[in-house]
């Protein structure tokens, strides 16, 4: 049961749109686990990401006016420096998203940290940014994970799935709270468009949806969290939403979304900030 | 709007049609123990009986030239139909000899598949392939070498790109990358047993997948890019679902500055015209890393 009261948002906005792009590569499980490099089909199918998709995102974002948050992996910074030192020239924010996109609940405290460790070291020295926010890839995280992050620099993660409102985290040990701003998984381009063989995905190899049913599907979650005044954030993926046609299909989100003149557009970085000022009475 | 102006003067952007002709050794491959299950082998020899003249039938009616990527052992038990695609005007490829899942074979064995399927398809046709499919799996390091040692000069096996790109370990091999979405099997293949896809999932629908098709052509077309379509004749060339294939080949035919050419003359052009691959593509990454990781 909702027990805070309605979300106020900068400036009289009514609601706050924070898009969100997870830029994860050719990072994941099949990095982790090494079968990747007997798979080079699979390696460009990530690749296309950064390479490809990135960039025209980039050009779409700016003719939108759209301020965004990209959670990408630092060997994905590491290997593509130059694409992701222009998501931040652009004026949109990079946050971290583990190295190689580990699943955190499988790591020990020690080794979350060494993956923090290096991605701090990446983006400072590729990007020359500190990065403040956290996603946490591929499924969940451990009890130990958010006094790691917060003792990491991080102020904000988007990481859960249970509400459709940012809202504190209480660290023990920590005076400040964690933001989380939750995302939900009808807004994650992978649930209706992704699909690969070996590895497959979905793992029975479901069909892939139709585009102009799912651009239906996201303007009316768009259409809802706008009206009640909440915050949503997406899930989208440059290697999925970035191909070609998608990329007509995200312009027709954007046209959607721009038609409104309450909404608060954000990153995720600013949502959190805002969010720490109104609720966080230390 | 365009990324590129690769292309030959006045067109904007290419569009290559590419047929997998694996008649029942394409599923043999997948699920091996539907051997003698005759049901289900006619599923996929549909194919044979009825679907490449009819996928022939449209392309001839559009006047478009296509590539077949054919395994010589198909070549080799459908002698007519290898006859008809050729006297239509269109490109025969090669698929190896047997349809196999290369991740199974080493380098040697792939090698051989690239030369015994090369072999039997210029024992039909009269000439020698110059474009090579993996029906299944990855080639093993060195197997773009081993392609362009056996005259093979352009590959699709590849994704990471929607433009064509010289392979960075050979520089006369062109791939023309291939997108999921730009294919008719996760959209439309299905048998209830053995269950294919695995998840028995509805077949989509036709006017929905038409529109996808359509809006991924408008995107390709936009960004002056290389739309390769990867269709199979025992699924697209159905009597509904041929219809989805010519409304969109029709609308792909009403700019008149789309190159519909065979991947044969994509690729030559590619190769006389584009600049090297990037050092940050897909391709040279991957080359950079890989020989790390396998010991």
């Amino acid at each position: 049961m909702s027990s805070s009261p309605q979300p106020t948002w900068p400036d009289q906005h009514k609601a706050c749109l924070a898009l969100a792009f997870d830029l994860d590569g050719p990072t994941g499980d099949a990095m982790l686990n090494g079968s990747i490099w007997h798979k080079p089909e699979y390696f460009g199918f990530g690749g296309y990401g950064p390479y490809r998709a990135l960039p025209r995102i980039l050009d779409l974002l700016d003719e939108f006016r759209i301020p965004t948050t990209f959670f990408v992996p630092a060997w994905v910074v590491e290997n593509w420096p130059k694409q992701c030192q222009a998501i931040v020239e652009r004026g949109h924010e990079v946050a971290y998203h583990g190295y190689k996109h580990e699943s955190f609940y499988a790591l020990t405290l020690e080794q979350q940290k060494d993956v923090m460790k290096k991605s701090r070291e990446v983006f400072w020295k590729h990007l020359n940014i500190r990065a403040e926010g956290f996603r946490t890839p591929s499924g969940d995280w451990r009890a130990e994970t958010p006094a790691m992050l917060v003792e990491a620099g991080v102020t904000y993660s988007s990481s859960m799935r249970g509400d459709d409102r940012p809202y504190l985290v209480n660290v023990p040990g920590f005076e400040t709270p964690l933001v989380e701003i939750p995302g939900r998984w009808e807004m994650d381009d992978y649930a209706s468009l992704a699909y690969t063989r070996a590895p497959d995905f979905p793992s029975g190899l479901d069909r892939t949806a139709s585009y102009e049913l799912t651009l239906d599907n996201w303007c009316r979650e768009y259409d809802g969290a706008m009206n009640e005044g909440l915050c949503l954030t997406t899930l989208f993926h440059p290697k999925i939403t970035g191909k070609p046609g998608r990329i007509l299909l995200l312009e027709k989100l954007f046209e959607h979304m721009r038609q409104r003149d309450d909404v608060w557009f954000a990153t995720c970085r600013d949502v959190a900030q805002w969010w720490l000022k109104e609720h966080h009475h230390g | 709007m365009a990324d590129s102006t690769f292309w030959p003067k006045g067109y904007r952007c290419a569009v290559v049609l590419t047929v997998d002709y694996n008649d029942i050794h394409g599923i043999l491959t997948q699920a091996p123990e539907v051997a003698g299950r005759d049901k289900t082998l006619s599923v996929w020899r549909y194919g044979t009986q009825r679907g490449v003249d009819r996928l022939l039938g449209l392309f001839e009616e559009l006047s478009v030239r296509s590539s077949w990527f054919v395994p010589g052992i198909v070549a080799e038990e459908n002698p007519e139909h290898i006859r008809a695609i050729q006297a239509g005007g269109h490109e025969i490829a090669c698929a190896g000899y047997r349809h196999q899942h290369y991740d199974t074979l080493d380098l040697q064995q792939q090698s051989a598949e690239i030369a015994r399927g090369c072999e039997a398809l210029k024992a039909l046709t009269g000439q020698r392939p110059t474009g090579f499919r993996i029906p299944a799996g990855n080639g093993a390091p060195g197997f773009i070498e081993a392609l362009r040692d056996q005259g093979i000069c352009w590959s699709s096996s590849w994704r990471g790109d929607d433009l064509p790109f010289a392979h960075p370990t050979a520089h006369d091999v062109i791939e023309l990358p291939l997108h999921y979405e730009l294919e008719d099997e996760p959209y439309f293949a299905f048998n209830l047993s053995p269950a294919v896809p695995p998840a028995q999932s509805r077949i989509a629908s036709y006017s929905h997948t038409l529109g996808n098709l359509q809006m991924d052509f408008a995107g390709f077309h936009r960004f002056g890019l290389c739309y390769v379509l990867r269709l199979h004749p025992e699924i697209i060339a159905t009597p509904g679902r041929i219809g989805v294939l010519r409304e969109l080949l029709q609308s792909i035919q009403q700019h008149d500055d789309v190159w519909i050419a065979t991947g044969a003359d994509v690729a030559q052009w590619w190769a006389e015209s584009a600049p090297p691959v990037a050092e940050d593509h897909p391709a040279s990454v991957y080359e950079r890393h890989y020989r790390d990781y396998l010991l």
